[in-house]
């Protein structure tokens, strides 16, 4: 045979040896050689702090909402390169949302603004020096005397303290605003307690959650901690499990969390919640005893005056009436974007009455948190009819973006432009600062001081971690030295040379008043704690004020004709905010799937009526403006309703942002007096245009078809501790065996082969071997994973145009399926996140021809990026479809600068025609295995967390060593409901799910 | 962008190997002091010898054979985080200073090069060596792990013996897979891709 070979003119040896040449000769050339000239360049004076190869952590706190969750900010060779939650911190306990995660593309965005920027001559925009842009803002404050407006969305802390004094002192007024403030909320308190406050919600005691409309999983007040609560309540616990239904005409993610979804006529919600406590009035005799007064008003609100005001049968509205009544505690939530009608304010005071007279109030609502919402949208509408009157002169906005979050339709933009003087604080050219004269761009709240009050008891410190990207200010360090400038009294109200000398001074305060000796050691124990955290409050004492007893469920006016248009906020882009991180941008919508676009959510049945299909595009009228996107058709919405998420359609705002998508406010009415904008309040017509635009998502089929991917359990059947297939049987759904005898006796011999295998080389060690535990009754599809995985292993997004060809790269995903929906069938949705399952007789790993897809010692299909010669072989093998592709140079393409000092060292940046996959983030694990190794010990339970997990405020996901018995992944995997997706495929995968746990007929 | 380039910073955990196996700055005058010429005398050299001797010319004509040779200047003084990272460590021009702040130089070729670093110092301007070992992006080498099996006298088992060398040269490609595997082979050690990939 050698012989023969040898005449061979070329065989396939010698064609890879030449091949081989030629790329190592490609490869000294461009990289991989030691020849390349590179320079070791040395510090001059050691940083105390970095370690060089080890990360540095820094307590601090997430400024993308006023959540205000604690940050653990990883950081290497002093750059910040992933965000994870502060354990200590009680707001988010460790965890944190993908928002909170993609601040850091914030930090690194290429869009941020170099430098402040002023009118020139002819009134165009261009840089100016930062002395030149204080200098300009003193005098345009100084000479707008007491006509100053500051317009601020920082939450309360000392920089919003701050605003108010500096406001005080050159004379002025504040005006707090952010979109979705909680207006209809703080009315209700107001009129029904007579507190003036936002309420705190206690999820996890709850044992019955009603929301009306308060998406409280996804933007709606704190979502971490409320997912934390919820997961606590309704994570199934092997005894029961809180049951929640949601009220709302869209099933949102929050909604598809819900046991129970009802789909009560848009501004009928009122008159279910005043049924509900006429219900609980009329069967319980442990209300509080001033509830009696509210006898009379309730009284009215029986089963069939709510069941025809609201469209609901009389027997659903009994049950959820019977069912509310008999749970204590009970919660009940109202005044998310999902039901701000004109009449929200007067749902969120019958919501208050239900949780008063259901003796809730103190047990799962508290007051007396401090919590407050702000001056809101009432304000925004008074400082409007100021500037049209001419009574300001100097608008700075700080940390909000008004002219994007407010309805076109309104006049604000107008009344800016009779403002002589405008200046913004933003760190983008956003419509705000578009619309401006100076910008003063701010620094991100990584690289500044800075601290927040969430709420009474958390004392939240923002630090920086490293050195400013662009050498920018920090608000409230322009606001000094303004201040300074103006000279007089202003000058002399504010001594602090900086803003962080200023912020120490307030603390200095604080550590005064808790007796500590020593300032130095008390500012250094909190910024190492992330801040101080005291016990929570005790709960103020609530009384039912006068207004308790005057609640209206009046129809709301709603402007137009046509369907009801019911606009909600993204949880990835929030207030439009996170519209320019593409992270965000790529991370799939949690309900429908949808990446990089605007969509129309639309029901199946209005859709068939209409004729129309998805990525048809639909122009919508309203009588305020037209806007025109792609049809999603979701069986999830009422059928008079077309729904459509906020947060996109940017005019400004960057490369990511500008001009993707359409801003649904534009069909909006901005005119309103209550206080706060509904957003409910428009009904549309739908007009087709014949035109068609593909939906970039990346669902694949929105229904299982019995392929068991995502298992459920009945309620009672979970209760009894039987297995999936006992509950199956049970049911009288008798399933068909997983493998009959055959395969069986097939499969065993395969094993045993296997097993026998594992007795030489490396396998023969004593390693661990990895497994995961995802329990599917608590994870609610947040996708907070997903951007949390992106960040630690450097995966690039693909955009759009690439999504359309099925190309994204997301080694963690979560896979949505519709169930029911038809045949009178309530619609319910099932959640799974999807990550390579690391199988242990994985098919992907005998059909790479390069052995770059293996199995490790220690039980993980490992993929070798640089033996991979792109066969994708095994990604067709692959049956959960995890192994990834990277068809271009996605990061060369995607990490543009400054976005790549955000990669994370530990973790090869792939190059274009490698298979990509998820291996337990191994590089957490070796990096554990190399501490432990250097201590001389085992690597411990806990030691090694994955990005996902770690992520988690569910606490879904379980990691860590199978071998060991005592660990609690092995713990977790022994309970019933775990099952294997796809078992009968025989891959034996690391991955066990416990089956959702969801209330039947029957519970 | 995996390994920087820019290093050398004092750990906490750092200082605590210093304290115990380095010499300290006196110890290292007496040392300089005490030398006996004996078989690891380094010899003398100029800068314009630098360019007849194997490995890339440096800005700093810099004697690891001196230093480590003669001096007998453990590796971990100046490589300071190699038993504790990743990352070996480049010393900062702190580290440098910490000696040569007191040591101008025996004879005026030395004293040539030690101004160099004086001046640099001085214009708080860092020297930018040429790196000689870089390993693929692709590869992670736990510098720490080795140290800890091979002991703090490892590092010539794949940096040949630097302590001869008055201008250091690779003597090992480190990107050469066979290189690791085959000690890896001979220790019976890990052998697992992923050890190293990923």
């Amino acid at each position: 045979m050698p012989d023969e070979m040898k005449h061979e003119p070329l065989d396939r040896r010698r064609f890879l040896k030449v091949v081989g040449v030629a790329g190592a000769g490609t490869a000294a050339l461009t990289g991989c050689s030691t020849d390349k000239v590179e320079k070791l360049i040395p510090y001059l004076v050691q940083s105390a702090d970095q370690v060089p190869g080890i990360p540095t952590i820094y307590a601090s706190t997430c400024t993308e909402c006023a959540a205000g969750c604690g940050l653990h900010v990883r950081t290497r060779e002093a750059r910040a390169i992933k965000l994870e939650g502060n354990p200590q911190h009680p707001v988010n306990a460790g965890t944190l949302c993908a928002r909170g995660q993609a601040s850091l593309q914030g930090l690194y965005n290429p869009d941020r603004l170099t430098g402040p920027m002023g009118r020139n001559g002819v009134g165009k925009m261009s840089e100016v020096l930062w002395n030149e842009a204080i200098d300009q803002l003193a005098a345009a404050v100084k000479q707008a005397g007491s006509k100053v407006a500051v317009v601020t969305g920082t939450p309360a802390g000392t920089m919003s303290d701050l605003i108010d004094q500096w406001t005080a002192a050159v004379g002025g007024r504040v005006i707090r605003y952010q979109a979705f403030d909680h207006g209809p909320v703080q009315l209700a308190a107001k009129k029904v307690f007579g507190v003036d406050e936002l309420p705190h919600h206690d999820f996890g005691a709850a044992k019955y959650i009603v929301s009306f409309g308060a998406d409280f999983l996804e933007t709606w007040h704190g979502p971490i901690e409320n997912q934390r609560g919820f997961a606590a309540a309704h994570g199934f616990d092997g005894k029961g499990m809180a049951k929640f239904v949601y009220v709302g005409t869209r099933m949102s993610l929050t909604g598809m969390n819900a046991d129970q979804w009802v789909s009560a006529a848009s501004g009928s919600e009122t008159s279910l919640a005043l049924g509900l406590a006429n219900a609980v009035l009329a069967s319980r005799s442990d209300a509080p005893a001033d509830a009696a007064q509210l006898k009379g008003m309730l009284a009215a609100y029986t089963v069939e005056k709510v069941a025809q005001d609201t469209g609901l049968s009389a027997d659903v509205v009994r049950t959820l009436c019977a069912e509310f009544a008999k749970a204590a505690p009970s919660l009940a939530v109202a005044g998310g974007i999902g039901a701000q009608h004109r009449g929200a304010a007067e749902l969120c005071a019958a919501v208050n009455v239900l949780n008063y007279v259901a003796g809730n109030v103190g047990k799962t609502v508290h007051f007396g948190f401090g919590m407050g919402s702000g001056s809101g949208y009432g304000a925004m509408l008074e400082l409007e009819r100021a500037m049209n009157a001419g009574e300001i002169d100097a608008v700075i906005f700080h940390d909000t973006n008004p002219l994007y979050t407010l309805p076109k339709s309104g006049g604000f933009r107008a009344a800016l432009a009779k403002v002589r003087f405008r200046a913004t604080t933003s760190m983008f050219w956003d419509e705000t600062a578009a619309a401006c004269d100076l910008v003063l761009p701010s620094l991100h709240s990584l690289e500044r001081w800075d601290d927040s009050r969430p709420r009474a008891g958390v004392h939240g410190l923002v630090q920086p971690v490293m050195e400013p990207v662009f050498k920018n200010m920090a608000a409230g360090d322009v606001l000094l030295q303004v201040a300074r400038k103006i000279g007089g009294a202003a000058g002399a109200a504010f001594t602090a040379p900086t803003y962080e000398a200023h912020l120490k001074g307030i603390w200095a305060g604080v550590a005064k008043a808790r007796g500590a000796a020593d300032f130095d050691t008390f500012w250094r124990g909190a910024l190492a704690n992330g801040g101080l955290y005291d016990a929570a409050p005790a709960p103020a004492t609530i009384k039912l004020a006068a207004g308790a007893g005057d609640i209206k469920s009046e129809k709301p006016a709603f402007d137009g004709e046509g369907l009801l248009f019911a606009p909600y906020p993204s949880s990835m882009y929030h207030d439009g905010r996170g519209a320019n991180r593409p992270w965000l941008l790529e991370n799939p919508d949690p309900v429908t799937r949808i990446t990089w676009q605007s969509w129309i959510e639309i029901n199946p049945e209005t859709a068939r009526e209409m004729d129309i299909r998805e990525g048809e595009i639909l122009r919508l009228n309203s009588p305020a403006g037209s806007i025109e996107a792609s049809v999603y058709v979701y069986p999830g919405i009422a059928r008079d309703v077309l729904a459509m998420p906020l947060g996109l359609g940017h005019t400004e705002y960057g490369r990511y942002a500008q001009g993707r998508g359409v801003n649904a406010l534009d069909l909006l009415s901005a005119k309103d007096g209550q206080g706060f904008l509904p957003y409910l309040s428009t009904r549309v017509k739908a007009e087709k245009t014949g035109r068609f635009r593909k939906v970039a998502k990346t669902e694949g089929n929105p229904r299982e078809l019995g392929r068991g991917i995502t298992e459920a359990i009945p309620l009672a059947a979970a209760v009894k501790g039987l297995t999936i297939q006992q509950a199956y049987q049970a049911a009288g759904k008798g399933e068909h065996e997983v493998n009959p005898e055959r395969e069986a006796e097939a499969i065993k011999g395969f094993r045993e082969g296997q097993l026998e295998e594992r007795r030489y080389g490396a396998y023969a060690l004593d390693n661990p071997q990895w497994g995961m535990v995802i329990d599917l009754a608590r994870c609610t599809g947040c996708s907070a994973c997903v951007t949390a995985c992106s960040a630690e292993n450097n995966i690039p997004w693909v955009g759009e145009e690439d999504i359309f060809r099925g190309r994204e790269l997301s080694w963690m995903r979560i896979e949505r399926y519709f169930e029911g929906g038809e045949d009178g069938e309530p619609i319910k949705a099932r959640v799974i996140p999807m990550l390579c399952q690391q199988c242990d007789a994985a098919p992907c790993e005998p059909v790479c021809p390069v052995y770059a897809a293996y199995h490790t010692a220690d039980g993980l299909n490992g993929q070798v990026y640089n033996r991979c010669v792109g066969t994708r072989y095994c990604a067709n093998n692959c049956p959960y479809k995890v192994r990834y592709y990277n068809w271009y140079a996605y990061a060369k393409r995607a990490f543009v600068e400054p976005l790549n000092l955000q990669l994370n060292p530990d973790v090869t940046v792939r190059a274009r025609g490698v298979m990509e996959k998820c291996t337990f983030c191994i590089q957490r694990i070796r990096g554990a295995q190399n501490t432990a190794r250097l201590e001389d010990r085992a690597v411990a339970d806990g030691d090694v967390v994955t990005a996902c997990a770690q992520a988690c405020a569910s606490g879904a996901i379980t990691f860590g060593n199978v071998k060991d018995p005592a660990s609690r992944v092995v713990q977790a995997a022994k309970n019933p409901r775990g099952y294997h997706v796809l078992e009968e495929l025989n891959t034996r995968p690391a991955v066990t799910y416990l089956a959702r746990v969801e209330y039947g007929s029957e519970a | 962008m995996r390994k920087l380039l820019v290093a050398g910073v004092a750990a906490v955990m750092a200082v605590g190997a210093i304290a115990l196996t380095m010499p300290s700055l006196t110890t290292a005058q007496n040392q300089a002091k005490k030398a006996e010429p004996d078989s690891v005398v380094a010899p003398r050299l100029t800068a314009a010898d630098s360019s007849n001797l194997k490995g890339p010319k440096q800005p700093i004509f810099f004697r690891h054979d001196i230093h480590a040779g003669q001096y007998k200047i453990q590796c971990q003084y100046c490589h300071y985080t190699v038993a504790a990272s990743s990352e070996p460590g480049v010393p900062s021009l702190q580290t440098c200073m910490g000696c040569h702040l007191a040591i101008g130089g025996a004879d005026s070729t030395h004293r040539v090069e030690i101004k160099k670093l004086r001046d640099a110092w001085k214009e708080k301007r860092p020297v930018e060596w040429v790196r000689i070992h870089t390993l693929a992006k692709h590869a992670h080498f736990p510098h720490m792990r080795h140290i800890k099996s091979l002991g703090p006298n490892a590092c010539a088992t794949c940096h040949g013996d630097v302590a001869r060398m008055p201008q250091v040269f690779k003597v090992n490609n480190v990107n050469n897979m066979g290189f690791c595997i085959s000690c890896h082979v001979e220790r019976k050690v890990n052998r697992d891709c992923t050890a190293c990939h990923y």
